[in-house]
């Protein structure tokens, strides 16, 4: 079967959707078009290419909500997150109003286009609006399961897509249900995205010297998974946040109220650290300038383990 | 002239210490109007089905709403009076989650014309005869979210959108916009200038609209703020003021037809 990317997995799962439940609506903010053919061809009274007016597409898609329908919106993550803030605040939470809205452009996806498409502060903004799924799945079946779960289920569902993909296929996934990939008692690593492909490198070059690393997996960021994450850090007492976020605001954050209580807890974070990233390049070279790439996690890892 | 509405509106203000009698007294006989005449709804079901809508996009004109609903039947007596008072659901702005009637939770500008595609385009899809009345401010119209809103709704030939503009010149104290009937016709929407406190042009207005035409209308409707007491005409200190008594009395008597 050929390998699709979770964008177009996007367009399939919603095609499906759709072809099912006539109340789902698509909104473009002029991204993603040519990917959305058939559902539009599919469904031609449901699909619009709005524009280039992000603010306008969310609060319309609160109004499609008001008047019972399910709106999808589909645009660059930072045009939706921080320029309609307002919007998602006051059109959609404050109103109890529900829909999704589906991002492209994951940390460094538009790496060589600079700040204006970079991507790493949506978890911290996200999180203050309280009554909000924030989702980030990064393989094609862990996308089609939870948009299937969540699309109509009267909240707002925000979905950060990746260009890259772990690669895992997990049989079972279920919205706010943290996975536990692999069992051990050195280490736990609680990862997000698809630096869970990092995660599991690191596993296996770690047994080969005996250590055994619990790999918490989080497709949901909200709600968290508290329990599975808490139980483990109780049981190995060092935990190593992996994130493609910033510092502030993501999911180390989150760890790190949860387990501030354990005695003698160690931690370290993987992440964007505070800084404004002004560089081009690759997506993998931008991953080595803020040491979110194989080595430097490792090393993460591996000092934890040795303190 | 609906000066029992703003008689009302004076008291709760009053009573509360807080709102924007200058703003209100400029809407009020439109929304009156709308309520009296035009708007196809039901206080027993306000989420009949086959309701039109109103949205009131400036928020801080929300007791002109209040009162109104309090007129048909949406809102009770306690309810008004409660306004702005701990633990009531009527505040200084309406909130959608509280207020029977309401169709939107507004305060922020230019939020309620984008909102209100959103429904109209919902009822496009739907095929259903459903009407949208969307009531913006020329101050709000400062706020380049209209103008997105504005493109969208022309382009998407949402004809059963009426957007209605309170122009009471407020927008003209910093940054004037420069004959908004020409600059509407050149978004491309239908264009209709009234005098905003007159019932009856509101109504030729309306009438005139075919709201199964592919472009949304827009009525401009040339208004007064605070209009109904001399004392409060205009832009100025009046904006956000409580009343003290002497000036209860002056607001008061010449509601009364006393001056």
């Amino acid at each position: 079967m050929e390998k699709i990317n979770i964008r177009k997995q996007f367009a399939n799962t919603v095609l499906e959707v759709g072809q099912q439940d006539e109340k789902l609506v698509v909104l473009l903010g002029d991204i993603g078009h040519f990917n959305m053919i058939p559902f539009a061809e599919a469904c031609p009274k449901r699909f619009y290419n709005v524009g280039i007016c992000e603010p306008t597409i969310i609060s319309m898609a609160a109004g499609l909500s008001k008047a019972g329908l399910i709106p999808v919106v589909h645009t660059i993550n930072p045009f939706i997150v921080e320029r309609s803030f307002e919007q998602l605040k006051l059109d959609f939470i404050y109103q109890k109003l529900s829909g999704n809205i589906v991002t492209v452009g994951s940390l460094f996806d538009y790496s060589k286009l600079g700040c204006t498409h970079h991507c790493y502060g949506d978890f911290a903004l996200l999180k203050t609006l309280f009554d909000v799924e924030i989702l980030f799945p990064s393989s094609v079946n862990e996308f089609d399961l939870l948009f299937k779960q969540t699309y109509n289920n009267n909240k707002l569902t925000f979905f950060r897509i990746p260009e890259e993909s772990h690669d895992v296929t997990f049989a079972n996934i279920e919205v706010g249900k943290a996975i536990k990939v692999s069992e051990g008692d050195d280490l736990t690593i609680v990862v997000t995205g698809p630096q869970l492909k990092n995660a599991i490198q690191i596993k296996d070059y770690l047994a080969k010297d005996g250590k055994k690393i619990e790999i918490i997996y989080v497709h949901t960021i909200r709600p968290l998974d508290k329990e599975v994450i808490f139980d483990s850090c109780s049981k190995t007492k060092r935990v190593l946040v992996i994130e493609e976020h910033g510092e502030n605001g993501g999911l180390g954050e989150d760890i790190l109220k949860l387990i501030y209580k354990i005695n003698d807890i160690k931690f370290e974070h993987a992440c964007v650290k505070n800084g404004f990233i002004h560089s081009y390049g690759t997506y993998k070279e931008l991953l080595e300038l803020t040491e979110l790439d194989f080595e430097s996690i490792l090393l993460k890892a591996k000092e934890l383990i040795c303190e | 002239m609906n000066n029992d509405l703003r008689k009302k509106i004076v008291d709760l203000v009053v009573s509360a210490k807080e709102g924007h009698i200058p703003s209100t007294f400029s809407i009020v006989d439109i929304i009156a109007t709308l309520y009296k005449h035009v708007l196809k709804v039901d206080p027993k079901n306000p989420d009949w089905e086959d309701r039109d809508y109103f949205v009131l996009s400036k928020g801080h004109g929300a007791m002109a709403l209040f009162v109104v609903l309090n007129k048909y039947g949406f809102i009770s007596d306690d309810i008004l009076d409660s306004y702005s008072k701990f633990g009531s659901i009527l505040g200084g702005h309406p909130d959608v989650t509280k207020v029977p009637g309401a169709e939107a939770s507004t305060g922020s500008l230019g939020h309620g014309l984008s909102f209100s595609i959103g429904i109209a385009l919902t009822h496009k899809i739907k095929k259903s005869k459903n009407r949208i009345f969307t009531l913006i401010g020329d101050g709000e119209s400062q706020e380049g979210t209209v103008w997105e809103a504005a493109q969208v709704g022309v382009n998407l030939k949402l004809g059963n959108l009426c957007v209605i503009v309170d122009n009471n010149q407020s927008a003209a104290q910093l940054m004037p916009i420069q004959n908004p009937k020409k600059r509407w016709e050149a978004f491309g929407w239908n264009v209709i200038e009234i005098d905003g406190h007159s019932e009856k042009e509101l109504l030729e207005a309306v009438d005139k609209i075919d709201f199964e035409a592919e472009i949304p209308t827009i009525i401009i409707a040339n208004t007064i703020k605070g209009k109904g007491v001399k004392m409060i005409e205009g832009h100025g200190q009046w904006h956000h003021k409580i009343p003290n008594e002497e000036e209860y009395k002056i607001l008061m008597d010449e509601l009364n037809g006393k001056n």
